[in-house]
């Protein structure tokens, strides 16, 4: 009893103390939570407009579709329908993951109704080298993917950038990072085509 | 060390303390992991140290309000704690309001919990004097470190991309008539060490100067 | 063997490529304030390596279990703190029960070590990239404890030198430091990208 005592009046302040804080804590949680949430889709969104100007709304499908990435490594995917403004699919958009040359990359992609073409790609986060690397979020880079045909996409160092094709020509001193976007899109696109295909929502592409 | 004497302390003194003679960054090298870390631009560097002086604040509050309860054993936990609590609100304030600016700090917001200026403060000053004096103190103390790394950010962001706050200041070659070549190493790791030591170094030659 | 591949491509990732204190300025203090003399450093880097460990793998263990579960993920940093605390603590008292002699060469540096940010910084960059399996956490926290014990030890031995240089009087110390370790930097970025 005399050591429960002893317990108590050492530390009844630090008990008080994260009650309180506790307290506060979960009541600024409930408070901001909701506008988080919404800051994190509304970021998505305004990315994945960008790509598919015609949409209106995002709307996510079902269920997730599981990604293999390699080395027994699996990810899910949260694969979300472009819709205008009848709620017509006007095209899909999802978020990838990979490795880039120094740090996480993490893209929007778009495909169109039928996900025969891309719409394009997008930069959610990237820490490339200023002036090198981070040029994977310039135009010139981009519109390479712009209405590219779905399939696997290889890398050439020179060649036409202009020509929208499978061929991606890589940015000169930043070879690294131009691979990293192209190997992450190569990763996640084919897998996420046939993931729509299984669950029926995409036509099977004969 | 104004602080220390216990008598009358005066509360000018005090925050002018924390903005030139014992400023946290150049003059006592403490919190250097966020100087380093997040002034590659202005605009981070801002909005680090507004959190950092909110966080200065409400835990000088706190820890000088129950300073006559704290065990001395049980004293660094109770800092921690509070110290960590606040760091929490801030973070999810950012994340609400300004969620471009809490990606971009990333990690560096929470780990002002161990930035070594806000438990120094509790520990030197506000477990010692009274509100005011810990308020004032914690005003000056902050005041001087976001005055410090926008300093230091402004300095990096100009040279790396020839813009400040993202407002172009200098014509950057490929417009036209441009001549400015953006130095890209200023916006990398050892950009941000070279121009720290460089300050620090600037002001060791000024207040050597004074002395004499 | 695919297993035993990730991990050790992320011992070295942590160790070399995304090394805690040259990219992510995690570290810096005790990095600039104890590397005067090499066998302090390396006492410091080993007092690290043993603590972030132990932090690495709690914090992930109560952040996957416990907090995930219950959805407790706003209490994320306190609780954070108070393992590495705590964890601070255990180890100062097993090793002074236990390995009295191990306690003296490097138990000055552990109550330094709560407030080094290389520990915080390690758990929440583990939460950050979001790493799935528990082996590959305790190779990560263990990786990044040999990473700052690296960095320290090259800082540590450089500085030894330093001292005998002729260095310009407003130059001499932290700012010949900082200048040192950025160079140090921009020798070590050539290894990022090695790892993709």
């Amino acid at each position: 009893m005399d050591k429960i005592r002893f317990f108590i009046r050492q530390s009844w302040l630090l008990i008080v103390a994260s009650l309180f804080f506790g307290v506060l804590l979960a009541v600024l949680n409930a408070q901001w939570e909701p506008r988080i949430k919404a800051n994190e889709i509304a970021k998505f969104n305004r990315r994945a407009l960008a790509l598919v100007p015609d949409a209106n709304s995002f709307e996510a499908i079902g269920s997730d579709i599981t990604i293999d990435l390699g080395k027994g490594q699996k990810t899910q995917v949260q694969v979300k329908k472009a819709l205008d403004a009848d709620d017509k699919l006007v095209g899909w958009a999802f978020t990838v993951e990979g490795s880039g040359f120094a740090d996480k990359i993490r893209l929007v992609l778009a495909v169109d109704t039928k996900f025969k073409k891309l719409k394009g790609y997008d930069v959610l986060f990237s820490n490339e080298t200023p002036g090198f690397g981070d040029k994977i979020k310039k135009d010139f880079f981009k519109n390479q993917f712009h209405g590219a045909p779905v399939k696997e996409y290889t890398l050439t160092k020179i060649g036409d950038d202009k020509a929208i094709d499978d061929q991606i020509v890589a940015i000169s001193g930043a070879t690294v990072s131009s691979e990293a976007v192209v190997k992450t899109i190569n990763t996640y696109l084919i897998q996420v085509q046939e993931g729509l295909r299984k669950q029926g929502l995409i036509g099977d592409g004969q | 060390m104004a602080n220390n004497e216990g008598k009358t302390i005066s509360a000018q003194n005090v925050l002018l303390a924390g903005l030139w003679r014992e400023n946290p960054v150049l003059r006592l090298l403490l919190g250097m992991c966020p100087t380093l870390a997040v002034t590659a631009a202005v605009k981070p560097a801002l909005t680090m140290g507004c959190s950092v002086i909110f966080v200065l604040i409400c835990s000088n509050i706190v820890v000088s309000l129950m300073r006559n309860l704290l065990k001395p054993h049980l004293r660094i936990l109770m800092f921690t704690l509070t110290i960590a609590t606040f760091v929490t609100i801030a973070d999810l304030f950012l994340k609400a309001f300004q969620p471009d600016m809490s990606e971009a700090l990333g990690p560096y917001i929470p780990l002002i919990i161990v930035n070594c200026i806000i438990i120094c403060r509790a520990e030197a000053c506000a477990s010692k004097n009274g509100l005011f004096i810990s308020i004032v103190d914690a005003i000056g103390m902050g005041v001087g470190f976001t005055l410090t790394l926008c300093v230091l950010a402004a300095i990096r962001e100009l040279l790396a991309t020839g813009m400040i706050f993202e407002i172009p200041v200098l014509p950057t070659a490929g417009d036209s008539d441009g001549w400015f070549v953006p130095w890209a190493a200023m916006g990398m790791p050892v950009g941000a060490f070279v121009t720290l030591g460089l300050l620090l170094a600037g002001v060791n030659l000024i207040t050597r100067k004074g002395r004499r | 063997m695919e297993t035993l591949q990730v991990l050790l491509l992320a011992f070295v990732s942590i160790v070399i490529v995304n090394n805690l204190v040259f990219t992510k300025f995690l570290g810096i203090c005790p990095y600039l304030g104890v590397s005067g003399r090499l066998d302090m450093a390396f006492g410091m880097g080993c007092a690290v390596t043993f603590v972030v460990t132990l932090a690495g793998t709690l914090t992930w263990m109560i952040n996957n279990w416990v907090l995930a579960i219950l959805h407790l993920e706003v209490m994320k940093y306190v609780c954070f703190i108070l393992v590495i605390a705590g964890a601070v603590q255990l180890v100062e008292m097993y090793l002074r029960k236990f390995f009295p002699s191990l306690y003296d060469s490097f138990g000055i540096f552990l109550p330094l070590i709560t407030t080094n940010c290389a520990i915080l910084g390690l758990c929440l960059f583990i939460d950050l990239w979001s790493i799935k399996s528990l082996l590959e956490t305790v190779v990560l926290s263990f990786g990044a404890g040999i990473g700052f014990t690296m960095a320290i030890c090259i800082m540590a031995g450089i500085r030894e030198n330093l001292e005998l240089a002729d260095v310009p009087v407003c130059l001499r110390g932290a700012p010949i430091t900082l200048i040192t370790a950025g160079l140090l930097t921009l020798a070590f970025m050539g290894f990022a990208g090695m790892i993709r």
